[in-house]
C-alpha cells in the first residue's frame, strides 16, 4: 500500500488553479523526488498531502487513509519557508517542537543531544536561534524535522543555503533515513542531487503532472538516438552517424533515424577500434527538466 | 489534551522568561511605590514635611488680622477663634498704623451701610486671588456670620450649609459627602481604566504571540504538529493565566511595597467597595478576556504581520473603550441610568461597564448575572467563529487585511 496517494487533486486560490488533476503515489521506504519550477504547485501539493490545505476535488491517502491528528506525530515536515523561534535558546526550541510531536521531555533531550553533537551544534545549544548562522539554523531545522523519528519525511529544499560539507551531511542523512525504512519525499531544484538520491520522481509544471515514474525509465524515455563513445585513439567516422559532439574527452554520436546503437557498436568492433567506453547517451535530469518546462519535450 | 498542555506550557515559559515581562510586571508597581514611598516617608517625618511644604509654599502666615466695625455689627468674637487672631480697631487710622508696623497682615472695614449693601473692604499690602475665599472661610468670616446670626454659632453654621442631606437608598450604596465626592467620581474611572488595560493588554499578548510565529515563519511547522484549535486553546488559556498572574503580581507588589514605605492603600471609610466586587471582577475579567482574546486571535490568524493587524485592533477594541469615555460622567453621576445600564449589559462593553457600576454599588442583583450570562454566550459564539477563522489556509495566506475582510471572516462569510 502506498504511503502517500494523491488521486486527481485540484486546488484553486481565487482565479488561480495551483494544482490541476494531480495524481501520484509514493511507496513505502522509497526516496521520492517532487520536482517543478517555482510556482508549479509543489508546495500546494505538499500542503494538501498534509491536510494544511483542503483540495477542491480529488482524494488523498496518507499513511493508509485520510490525515488525522495522530498521524501528524508520524510525519516530519520541513517546509521551504522555514523558521524557528528566534528569541529562545536552540535547545528549548527543539524541546518544544519535539514535545509537540508527542515525545517526552527526557526523550527529546536525549535525542536532541545526539543530533546536536552529530551536526556540530552542541556548543551552540544555549544560544538563541537568531544568534546562529543561516547554515546552523538550517541544520537545526533538519534536527527539528527528524527528532521524533518519523515514518514519513517530507523535506522541501533541504540543501538551500548549505555549503558542500553540510550538503553531504544532509545527503547522508536522507540515505540513512531511507535505509532505516523511512519514506522520504524530497522537493528540490538541485537536479543533480535529486538524480543522485531519488528512486522515482514526479515533475509538476503549471499545476499539472508532466513526468512521473522511475528516474532511469524517464531518462530512457528522453534519451535521444545517440551513443557516448570513448576510443583509445579517437573514434573514426562511421556510417549512420549524423553528427559528432565532443563531450569530456569522449564523443557523442547522434545517429540517423532508424540506426540502432548496436549497429554502431558492431561497426566499431568490426573495424577493431579500441573502445574504452560505450554507452547509450541518456539525458541528465537537468536537461529533461529544462526540456519539459520549456515545452521542448519529445512527446 | 497533551498538546494543548504543551502549547500552554511553552507560551507561559516563553512569556515569563522575557526580561520585558518582569520589567513591566515589577517595574510599574516599583515606580508607583517609590513615589508613594517618598511621600510616605516625608509624611512620617513632620519636620521634613513642613520643610518641604515651606520650600514650595513659603512660610505660613500666622500674624493676626484686624477689623474696623463702623456698622456696630460685631458684638462678640466667637470662642472658637483663638484670642489675638482677630483684633478690633476703633478707626481706620489706628488699623493702618498697626498694619504699617507689621502687627497685622491686613484689616477689614465693615462700613456703616453694610447691612444694606453687603460690601466689606479688606486692606492688605499682599493682594492674592484667593483672598476673598480665605476671608469667607477664615476667622473674620466666621465671626461675621455668628454676629449676623445674633451670636448663635449653631444658627451661623446652618446658614452657611443649610442642606445636609442624609440620602437613604433602598439598595446598599455609599453615601457621598464633601470629603469623598472626589473619590466617588474617580472610583468608576479607575476601575474602568484598570479593567480596560487588563483585558486589552492580556488579549494583545495573544495577537503578539501569533504575529511573532508568523514573522518567525514557524506557523506551518506548528500546523503539522497540532490542530489550529489546539493552538488557539493552548494560547488563550496560557496568556489568560499569565495576564491573571501579572495582575496578582501588580496588586501584591504594590501592596507590599506600599506597606514597606509606610503607607497603606485605604479607601475612605465612606466608600465601601461591595464585597462581591472581587468575585464579579474575576468573572468579568475571564469572560471579557475570552471574548477579546478570541477576537485578537482571529486577527492574528488573518493578519500577515503586526502592522497590518494594528489597523483592525482599534475597531475590535472600540466597544470596550466606550465605557471609558463615560467613566467619570455617566458612571459617576448616573451609574444606574439607561446608558450605563445598557452598556453594562451589552456583552462587548459589559466587562468594563459592569465593573464600573459595581464599583459604585447599588446595581440591581439580577444585572451582573444577566450581563455575565450574555457575555459567556458571546464568548462561546466568538470563540467558535474564530476557531473557524483559525484555519491553516487563512493563517498562511499572507494576504493584506482590511476591517471588512476581518468582519466577513468573523461572520463566517469567507
Amino acid at each position: 500500500m502506498p504511503v502517500i496517494e494523491l488521486s486527481h487533486i485540484s486546488k484553486s486560490f481565487g482565479a488561480v488553479k495551483a494544482v490541476d488533476d494531480v495524481s501520484f503515489s509514493v511507496e513505502k521506504g522509497e526516496l521520492f523526488g517532487l520536482l517543478g519550477p517555482n510556482g508549479a504547485g509543489k508546495t500546494t501539493s505538499i500542503r494538501c498531502m498534509l491536510d494544511i490545505f483542503k483540495p477542491d476535488s480529488g482524494s488523498i491517502s496518507i499513511l493508509g487513509g485520510p490525515m488525522t491528528e495522530a498521524k501528524k506525530d508520524r510525519i516530519g515536515y520541513m517546509p521551504e519557508e522555514r523558521g524557528l523561534y528566534q528569541d529562545i535558546p536552540l535547545e528549548r526550541c527543539l524541546a518544544y517542537l519535539g514535545s509537540l510531536k508527542g515525545l517526552s521531555e527526557a526523550e527529546v533531550k536525549r535525542r536532541a543531544a545526539g543530533y546536536l553533537e552529530r551536526f556540530d551544534l552542541a556548543a551552540h545549544k544555549h544560544k538563541k536561534v537568531k544568534e546562529l548562522s543561516k547554515g546552523m539554523q538550517q541544520k537545526a531545522q533538519v534536527i527539528a524535522t527528524i527528532l521524533h523519528q518519523p515514518e514519513l519525511l517530507i523535506v522541501d529544499e533541504p540543501f538551500s543555503g548549505l555549503d558542500p560539507v553540510n550538503t553531504q551531511m544532509i545527503k547522508d542523512l536522507l540515505r540513512e533515513q531511507r535505509e532505516a525504512g523511512v519514506t522520504v519525499v524530497l522537493c528540490s531544484h538541485q537536479m543533480h542531487l535529486v538524480e543522485e538520491l531519488c528512486d522515482r520522481i514526479v515533475l509538476i509544471d503549471h499545476g499539472h503532472v508532466m513526468l512521473y515514474g522511475a528516474l532511469e525509465e524517464i531518462r530512457r524515455q528522453f534519451a535521444a538516438n545517440a551513443v557516448l563513445v570513448k576510443g583509445a585513439d579517437g573514434v573514426p567516422a562511421l556510417e549512420g552517424v549524423e553528427r559528432v559532439e565532443p563531450v569530456n574527452g569522449a564523443v557523442k554520436l547522434h545517429l540517423r533515424p532508424g540506426v540502432q546503437p548496436q549497429e554502431v557498436l558492431r561497426e566499431l568492433v568490426r573495424r577493431d577500434v579500441p573502445v574504452e567506453h560505450f554507452e547509450i547517451a541518456l539525458p541528465t535530469l537537468d536537461e529533461i527538466f529544462i526540456r519539459v518546462v520549456q515545452g521542448r519535450s519529445g512527446f | 489534551m497533551k498538546k494543548i498542555l504543551t502549547i500552554l506550557k511553552n507560551e507561559v515559559v516563553t512569556l515569563i522568561s522575557r526580561p520585558s515581562f518582569w520589567l513591566v510586571t515589577l517595574g510599574l508597581p516599583l515606580v508607583a511605590a517609590l513615589i508613594f514611598g517618598v511621600i510616605g516617608g516625608l509624611n512620617r517625618n513632620q519636620e521634613a514635611s513642613q520643610a518641604v511644604s515651606q520650600a514650595f509654599l513659603g512660610p505660613q502666615e500666622t500674624r493676626p488680622e484686624g477689623y474696623v466695625d463702623l456698622s456696630g455689627l460685631i458684638r462678640q468674637i466667637p470662642p472658637q477663634i483663638p484670642p489675638g487672631l482677630l483684633l478690633p480697631f476703633p478707626d481706620e487710622e489706628t488699623a493702618r498704623r498697626a498694619l504699617e508696623a507689621g502687627e497685622i497682615q491686613g484689616y477689614y472695614v465693615i462700613p456703616a451701610d453694610y447691612l444694606e449693601r453687603g460690601v466689606i473692604r479688606y486692606i492688605t499690602p499682599d493682594p492674592s486671588p484667593f483672598l476673598a475665599e480665605r476671608a469667607r472661610q477664615g476667622p473674620f468670616g466666621w465671626a461675621l456670620r455668628v454676629n449676623l446670626a445674633g451670636g448663635d454659632p449653631m444658627l451661623a453654621n446652618l446658614v452657611q450649609g443649610p442642606l445636609d442631606i442624609e440620602e437613604i437608598s433602598l439598595t446598599p450604596v455609599a453615601a457621598p459627602d464633601d470629603d469623598n465626592l472626589f473619590m466617588m467620581m474617580w472610583v468608576p474611572y479607575i476601575v474602568t481604566l484598570v479593567y480596560f488595560i487588563l483585558i486589552t493588554s492580556t488579549a494583545t499578548l495573544l495577537l503578539n504571540s501569533l504575529s511573532k510565529e508568523k514573522e518567525n515563519r514557524i506557523m506551518e511547522i506548528l500546523l503539522t504538529s497540532a490542530s489550529p484549535r489546539q493552538l488557539l486553546t493552548g494560547k488563550i488559556i496560557a496568556l489568560g493565566a499569565v495576564g491573571l498572574l501579572q495582575t496578582i503580581l501588580w496588586g501584591g507588589t504594590t501592596y507590599i511595597l506600599l506597606n514597606l514605605s509606610g503607607r497603606t492603600f485605604n479607601l475612605p471609610s465612606e466608600i465601601r467597595l461591595p464585597p462581591e466586587l472581587l468575585a464579579w471582577g474575576l468573572v468579568f475579567f475571564l469572560l471579557g478576556y475570552a471574548v477579546y482574546a478570541a477576537l485578537m486571535a482571529g486577527l492574528g490568524a488573518l493578519a500577515p504581520n503586526l502592522r497590518e493587524a494594528s489597523q483592525v485592533t482599534f475597531v475590535i477594541l472600540f466597544p470596550l473603550m466606550v465605557p471609558l469615555f463615560f467613566s467619570n460622567t455617566v458612571f459617576a453621576e448616573a451609574p444606574h441610568g439607561a446608558l450605563a445600564t445598557g452598556l453594562s449589559l451589552f456583552p462587548l462593553s459589559a466587562p468594563v461597564a459592569m465593573m464600573a457600576r459595581l464599583s459604585v454599588g447599588g446595581v440591581a442583583w439580577w444585572q451582573p448575572p444577566l450581563a455575565a450570562l450574555l457575555l459567556a454566550a458571546t464568548a462561546v459564539l466568538i470563540v467558535r467563529a474564530v476557531a473557524r477563522m483559525f484555519r491553516a489556509q487563512a493563517m498562511l495566506s499572507g494576504q493584506p487585511l482590511k476591517v471588512k475582510t476581518y468582519l466577513r471572516a468573523l461572520m463566517g462569510k469567507m
